[in-house]
């Protein structure tokens, strides 16, 4: 709880003494527009500012018309403000759902310079030429000042709200849950159907967006089961907590329904305190999944559409009830209230009860029904069988002026227009796969169509309206649902309940209106905008919402869309049913990109992977590079070395006349195993395998089906029947899955056991003249890794102080060099070994930029060649190609294109200016050509400072490039503006004879 | 691997650090040898589904089809890899993935309410019991989850490299229950 205190309840005029679900010996202090305010634990910010007499709260989105608190719930058009200060700040957030705490600051959105005076209310004047569709007939030309002058334009004119600049301080998080009965809703129907599932003993969700349980059964006053139904909601309330098996999720939000009866939910879980407690996640997304799932979601009341039925004081008479009984706030003083439905009218008592003085009870009905008279006879209010033409004054209401059936008219002075034009059942959830509402013309409303899979509807959101048929549907629906999900039934009793009336006649605007009707406040659209559409073609549903933009607000129309579909029915003659609805796609309502985020944001947006050698890495203040998922040293930098540039100059050179270390246990490795281990790789591999011997390694190449290159790596053989192979870093689940996928699916015949070893061994290549010293100060004495013992590309089990370790002969840089492996445990301890073993020779430790220097010298491909685009051929590795066996991608690979000897084939590149920088990207033309697509010839895909040649190198593909040596071309770089001249050479530019890496 | 749990009496997270572990996979038309090499050997019975069984001195944890990850404690220098190659010599092939993985427990009252933070799975006890084997992911890290008592307590098995970005999840999805005694 936020701190409070005990200062007494401030001035809150419109506070009533007693009653509510309010805490009034605690007082909260708030501020709005800057203005402190008192109000208390339970309140929303808007019962808060109603209580202190606060009723304009913000500016329309196109009109700037003074806008107030039309709703109690998250279907608010209106009250839209923008909530706390600094890296919290949030806009568009709806007053009617902010719970109240200490400390809590709100302002209004939309106006400039103040909410009273806005000076962007001469829009209103200007409205003539705002109507449906202005953007598109305004704005249409010239194109090029869309983005310059009209887009800023409208979007300072209207901006609803600013985020926070800053980086969000709170944390969100993800979790799944799952329930045999998820019960979306917790008003009468949804808490019944809750009880009577969770009485079997199934596994029970119930979710409800508010703080508080109970729905209507807290906003209206009626009796459940001989209490009064907030006492019974605390009763059922009470049960379910009790149960284990029940899990009551109180702010949170179902706002989507998936695949797989899946349901997307967002807990508000933090949003009510000034700030989240120690470890607490701001908000949590839930991903439920249930067997059945009970929607329970409840009726949103419908406005009615008459003259200025937007001013501040016009407010659903549903959202007056629940004002007065929830929170013991009484919105207005003298009331009209004004009626299509005998559920409405009942208002007027709660109004009379709370001290408010209904001036009028205005049913537009031709006769009043037998219900409205008898409220009308035992309060003794005035009826009027009529309607309401406009609401009278300039901020906030000051009258109404009523038009009696017979044709008179009165203007009554009030503070306050309750209006209830029916109500439409909450059936969001159940269009989400694509269910189409059905109209039903007792209710005015539209019902649900085909369901969702494993969903009922119960209560309101079914058509059932009437407490007593909620209540019975919510314990039908739930024993059912636990029925369905295998637990056995447990007779509920329907508790009596108060006698309720549904009886309701359709007004869909009230003719000739006092001023402007508006249809979708949020958006500003007017039941003359829907004819104005109709007018000029625009009356599919689908046309009219995007023509005037009703119901694409945040609201998603909630109060808006049936409205104006009936009055484009009326307007066209056409049946509702013919004219058609529109269907709502999640979220229902707005959900945050930081829950939807949850914990995978900034640094876990994606897990990082370390290898071994990382602890020690780190304290030689290595820089890293992300490949992948791996965090890698990039290179080594040392105390008086400028650049980057320095220090892999640095790394290189000490590779080549000494010794150094490079951590290359990201490569994938893959332990294969089975009497046919041999015939498969034979299939997988491009080149021979079957005569490797046992105790030897080989380059290896792979193709995609298609012929494509697709990696390259070692084949070690460690037994007849036992290989271990190594992938590129970036290739490792892939291969895997490739090679699971051939021994699953190509050639189940073949008895081959496959799994992944990456991460068993901690790798290090040890590359230079000195490699072999080195090593032998380090592998166990036994072992004979002299040349004759230990030639290159032999394999050997070995050990490393006792503990099993593997070495292979094998380089990537071109020096003698050997590759050791450890137990991945031990990975840490053998890389401190390894560089106390190299002191004495100059050791160094090098990274992934010398490892790509080193390459190059010498001509081998890496990523940038092996690019999901080349052959075998294209990148030199023609003569490794088996011609004597069938594998993956041979056949593929023989396709005239892919064999075309005027394909880009790689060769090597150094500058004709040695002095000069190479790009890679840049494009290959011959000498005298221009630099035009057309004559593109290839281009650079590696490039690297050489240290051992004094220049820069570059490896690329040449249109066949290796007929071409000597020659000189063109490396046009036109994005970083460079156009060098390029000697064709051989790729290796360090050991062409390959002699080093024998010793 | 940075350990530091939040301190909390409804959750106890550990990492497993003396293992050995070797994955075996049974050669073609040895399935019913291997089957009899383990009830011999270890008094064990090889599940056929997701499942984890004690033999005498081992679990074994069904790994797929046919496969199985056998896990033991690493002690006096106990090598499960040189161990199952010895007993199941041309019945099965054996890796080695004692360092392939690290093992991390998961064990108190709030130990669901955590991994619901992070596994898609569901840990109810209606539904995941003791002696139970998923093969699923927590926070887009693969793991092999099972279950070893009603603690209830929770063993994952994940790639070591991946240790810390788990470690890094867990404890920032624990830390609002740090605070609750």
């Amino acid at each position: 709880m936020a701190t409070a205190d005990r200062r007494g309840n401030g001035r809150q005029p419109n506070r009533l003494e007693t009653g509510g679900l309010i805490d009034r010996s605690l007082t909260l202090h708030f501020t709005f527009d800057g203005k402190t305010y008192v109000g208390h634990p339970g309140d929303t910010l808007a019962s808060a500012l109603l209580a202190n007499g606060v009723r304009l709260t913000g500016r329309s989105f196109k009109y700037h018309r003074p806008r107030g608190i039309l709703s109690a719930g998250s279907e608010e058009p209106n009250a839209l403000v923008e909530l706390r200060a600094g890296a919290r700040r949030e806009p568009n957030t709806k007053a009617t759902v902010a719970e109240l705490f200490d400390g809590l600051a709100a302002a209004s959105q939309n106006r400039w310079p103040s909410l009273a005076f806005d000076l962007m209310s001469v829009n209103s004047l200007l409205s003539p030429i705002f109507v449906a569709g202005f953007y598109y007939k305004t704005f249409m030309w010239p194109a090029a000042l869309w983005e310059k002058l009209y887009e800023p334009l409208i979007r300072r004119a209207a901006g609803l709200g600013r985020a926070s600049d800053d980086s969000d301080p709170d944390t969100y998080e993800k979790a799944t849950a799952f329930a045999d009965v998820l019960v979306i809703g917790a008003g009468p129907t949804g808490l019944a159907a809750a009880q009577a599932a969770a009485r079997t003993s199934a596994r029970v969700i119930l979710v409800d967006e508010n703080a508080a349980l109970g729905g209507r059964a807290i906003d209206d006053v009626a009796e459940i089961g001989g209490n009064p139904s907030h006492e019974w909601v605390k009763i059922v309330e009470a049960e379910l907590d009790r149960n284990p098996e029940v899990r009551v999720l109180r702010r949170t939000t179902a706002f989507g329904c998936y695949d797989g009866s899946t349901y997307g939910a967002v807990e508000r879980v933090s949003d009510h305190l000034a700030r989240p407690g120690p470890g607490v996640p701001r908000q949590r997304l839930w991903r439920l999944v249930a067997k059945q799932v009970v929607l329970a979601t409840g009726a949103t009341e419908r406005p009615l559409v008459f003259g200025n039925n937007d001013r501040p004081g016009v407010m659903l008479a549903g959202a007056v009830r629940t004002y007065i009984n929830r929170f013991g706030v009484v919105p207005g003083r003298r009331v009209v209230v004004f009626t299509n439905n005998d559920y409405g009218a009942t208002t007027v008592t709660d109004l009379t009860n709370a001290g408010a003085e209904v001036v009028a009870l205005v049913d537009s009905r031709p006769q009043p029904t037998a219900e409205v008279q008898r409220l009308a006879d035992t309060t003794g209010v005035r009826l009027i069988s009529g309607v309401v033409t406009g609401a009278l004054g300039r901020q906030t209401v000051s009258g109404a002026r009523i038009r009696a059936h017979g044709g008179d008219t009165v203007e009554l002075t009030c503070d306050l227009i309750a209006v209830s034009g029916g109500w439409n059942p909450n059936i969001q959830l159940t269009t989400h796969l694509g269910g189409r509402p059905v109209w039903d013309d007792r209710l005015c409303a539209f019902l649900p169509g085909a369901l969702p899979p494993r969903m009922s509807v119960a209560g309101a959101a079914a058509g059932d309206l009437i407490l007593d048929k909620s209540l019975a549907g919510g314990i039908a629906a739930g024993s059912a649902a636990a029925t369905e999900s295998g637990h056995k039934a447990v007779a509920v009793p329907v508790p009596a309940s108060t006698a309720e009336s549904d009886a309701i006649t359709p007004l869909w605007r009230v003719a000739e209106p006092d001023g402007k009707a508006f249809v979708d406040q949020q958006n500003d659209v007017t039941a003359k905008d829907i004819e104005l559409a109709e007018r000029e073609g625009f009356r599919a549903v689908e046309h009219l919402k995007r023509y005037t933009t009703l119901g694409m607000a945040t609201d998603q129309g909630r109060t808006a869309n049936v409205n104006a579909l009936a009055i484009m029915a009326e307007i066209t003659g056409r049946s509702i049913p013919e004219t058609g609805c529109t269907v709502a796609r999640p979220p229902y309502t707005p959900v945050a990109l930081g829950a939807l985020a949850g914990h995978h944001r900034a640094k876990s947006f994606k897990p990082t992977r370390l290898p071994p050698s990382y602890r020690w890495a780190k304290e030689q203040g290595a820089v890293f590079v992300e490949t992948g998922l791996w965090l890698r040293p990039s290179y080594f930098p040392r105390p008086g070395e400028r650049d980057w540039l320095e220090t892999v100059s640095r790394e290189v050179t000490t590779v080549r006349n000494a010794v150094g270390i490079c951590d290359v246990s990201t490569l994938g490795k893959v332990d294969i195993q089975g009497p046919d281990a041999a015939t498969f790789l034979d299939r997988i591999y491009m080149n021979g395998l079957k005569t490797l011997a046992v105790g030897k390694a080989r380059y290896g190449g792979m193709l995609r089906e298609d012929g494509i290159l697709m990696d390259d790596g070692t084949v070690a053989r460690f037994g007849e029947s036992h290989y271990f192979i190594t992938t590129t870093t970036a290739n490792a689940v892939k291969v895997v899955q490739h090679m699971e996928y051939c021994a699953q699916w190509l050639w189940p015949e073949l008895d081959v056991q496959i799994v992944s070893a990456t991460e068993q061994w901690a790798q290090y290549a040890v590359a230079g003249p000195k490699s072999r010293a080195l090593l032998q100060k380090v592998v166990d004495p036994t072992f004979d890794i002299s040349d004759a013992g230990f030639p290159y590309l032999g394999i050997g089990e070995i050990t490393v102080g006792g503990i099993k370790a593997r070495l292979f002969r094998l380089s990537f840089s071109g020096e003698r060099a050997y590759e050791i492996g450890v137990p991945a445990r031990y990975g840490d301890a053998l890389i401190r070994r390894l560089m106390e073993a190299g002191a004495e020779f100059g050791v160094c430790a090098y990274g992934t930029e010398a490892l790509g220097v080193m390459r190059i010298e010498k001509g081998h491909i890496s990523g940038p060649e092996l690019n999901g685009t080349t052959t075998p051929r294209d990148v030199g590795l023609g003569g490794m190609v088996s011609t004597k066996k069938d594998f993956v991608g041979h056949v593929l690979g023989k396709r005239p294109g892919l064999v075309d000897p005027d394909r880009p084939a790689l060769i090597g590149f150094r500058p004709v200016d040695r002095s000069a920088r190479l790009r890679s990207g840049a494009h290959f033309i011959a000498r005298n050509a221009t630099p035009t697509a057309e004559n593109d010839e290839g281009y650079m895909t590696s490039v690297a400072y050489s240290p051992s040649n004094g220049h820069w190198i570059g490896l690329g593909l040449l249109k066949r490039g290796p007929e071409r040596i000597g020659e000189i071309v063109r490396a046009v770089d036109p994005v970083r503006g460079a156009d060098t001249l390029v000697e064709v050479v051989s790729p290796v530019f360090v050991d062409p004879e390959g002699g080093r890496v024998r010793g | 691997m940075d350990w530091h749990p939040p301190a909390t009496l409804d959750l106890a997270v550990s990492a497993r650090e003396t293992l050995t572990m070797a994955s075996f996979a049974a050669i073609r038309g040895k399935e019913e040898a291997l089957r009899e090499a383990i009830r011999a050997g270890y008094g064990a019975e090889l599940p056929y589904h997701a499942a984890r069984v004690a033999g005498v001195g081992i679990t074994f944890v069904w790994a797929g089809p046919n496969q199985w990850l056998a896990v033991a404690e690493r002690e006096n220098g106990r090598d499960l890899e040189a161990e199952l190659k010895e007993q199941l010599a041309g019945i099965a092939s054996v890796v080695d993935q004692s360092d392939g993985r690290v093992v991390v427990r998961i064990s108190g009252p709030r130990a669901r309410d955590v991994l619901a933070k992070g596994v898609p799975i569901d840990l109810h006890p209606r539904a995941f019991k003791p002696g139970d084997v998923a093969i699923t992911h927590a926070s887009h890290i693969g793991i092999i989850l099972w279950q070893t008592d009603d603690a209830p307590t929770y063993e994952a098995a994940l790639f070591r490299s991946y240790a810390d970005s788990f470690a890094h999840w867990l404890f920032e999805s624990a830390a609002e229950y740090a605070s609750t005694r």
